[in-house]
């Protein structure tokens, strides 16, 4: 600060006029209250996703009496389909989305195969592997876990 | 002789040129305040309020379901899994309280100070109107998250209704459509909520605020003489 100076000094010395930086004070307090209101309706109009941002939560399924041995279902789980069954050698999950193309598997239960539907690809349901059509790879399989007779789905099972 | 002029400047008169609407404007913005006015805000608050209400309430309206079966769940979704929706739905639910307490504050404010007499009856008997309407927005509302609360709010509500003599039991009947809340009454109630009163209080309140211009705000201090009388 220079001592004793006159406004019109001091102006020329910092290079910004009090009137300028009135007019940048109240431009920046607009946008603040503009960006306090549009971050919160734009983030509302996104919509959320079915879980934290993690996704890695566990999440109950069923009950092996909604499941019963033999049988296979898709569930939401985390937002992505999981296809679980009831096999012989316990209950197994897959991802249910096809490595072929992306299609949602689901359970057939004549042949007791996980079938995609679109181009016919196969699946094993205790393995996960491929027993014939054009898929290339296994589905991945999901972590579950049953206890007494919850079945849940995801985690660190 | 254009260029010297800013970019936003230009803008509102090529504007200007073709809408003529600077002296609307300047009529509905420039109302002369009486010097002795210290009260008369609350209709204003009013309807910042409404205007809070009117954006949460489009906000909402994206994510809630009218149904009985998914109603309960989709507040549940606004309140934990949207962003901001715990945000947007409590800013409308205190809104909407304090809208009505800033209309009965209006109220008041109009009948101690006599603001509703000659030549001003009009402007009363349309704000009348719109407490109605405020009121059945709450009502109405208030059904619409149906839990317990709404529920049973709005059995004793509408029971009121049915209280009437004479008319008390088919009002009853229009109110719920039916004997019972059901999902008849929700479908009912959301439509009120969300389609008609929503225009009906849009031409009350065109009304309401073109009559405070037509005749001038009132003035605590002074006798009124005609209109747009200089203070």
């Amino acid at each position: 600060m220079l001592k004793g100076s006159t406004p019109s000094v001091a102006e020329e010395v910092h290079g910004v006029g009090r009137r300028t930086f009135l007019k940048y004070a109240l431009g920046f307090s607009f946008l603040a209250t503009a960006a306090g209101i549009v971050i919160p309706v734009a983030g509302y109009i996104w919509p959320p996703s079915r879980s934290g941002a993690a996704g890695e939560s566990r999440v109950l399924v069923g009950t092996t009496k909604d499941l019963p041995p033999g049988q296979g279902r898709v569930f939401p789980v985390n937002d992505k389909p999981v296809m679980v069954v009831n096999t012989s050698q316990g209950v197994k999950a897959f991802s249910a989305i096809c490595t072929h193309l992306g299609c949602i598997c689901e359970w057939d239960q004549g042949r007791n195969i996980i079938l995609c539907p679109c181009h016919d690809g196969r699946f094993n349901p205790v393995t996960g592997d491929v027993i014939s059509g054009p898929p290339p790879k296994p589905l991945p399989p999901v972590a579950v876990s049953v206890e007494g007779e919850n079945i849940y789905i995801g985690g660190g099972a | 002789m254009q260029l010297t002029r800013t970019l936003p400047d230009r803008v509102i008169d090529w504007f200007e040129e073709r809408l003529r609407i600077r002296g609307v404007i300047e009529y509905l913005i420039n109302e002369p305040m009486p010097t002795g006015a210290r009260t008369l805000y609350l209709g204003g608050v009013t309807l910042f309020f409404f205007i809070v209400q009117a954006i949460t309430g489009m906000l909402l309206v994206i994510y809630y379901r009218p149904t009985p079966e998914a109603a309960y769940e989709s507040i549940l979704l606004i309140m934990n899994q949207v962003r901001f929706g715990w945000l947007i739905r409590s800013l409308h639910a205190w809104s909407a309280n304090l809208m009505i307490l800033a209309c009965i504050g209006h109220m008041l404010r109009v009948y101690f100070q006599g603001a509703y007499k000659k030549p001003r009856e009009l402007t009363w008997m349309v704000g009348v109107l719109l407490l109605a309407v405020t009121l059945v927005f709450g009502f109405t509302g208030y059904l619409l998250p149906w839990d317990q609360t709404a529920y049973w709010a709005s059995t004793v509500g509408t029971e009121i209704a049915g209280a009437i003599p004479l008319v008390g039991e088919p009002m009853l009947n229009v109110l719920r459509a039916g004997n019972d809340i059901t999902g008849m009454t929700l479908s009912r109630f959301f439509g009120i909520h969300v389609l008609i009163l929503p225009a009906t209080i849009l031409a009350l309140l065109a009304a309401h605020i073109l009559l405070i211009h037509q005749i001038g705000l009132f003035d605590p201090t002074h006798r009124w003489m005609g209109p747009h009388q200089d203070h």
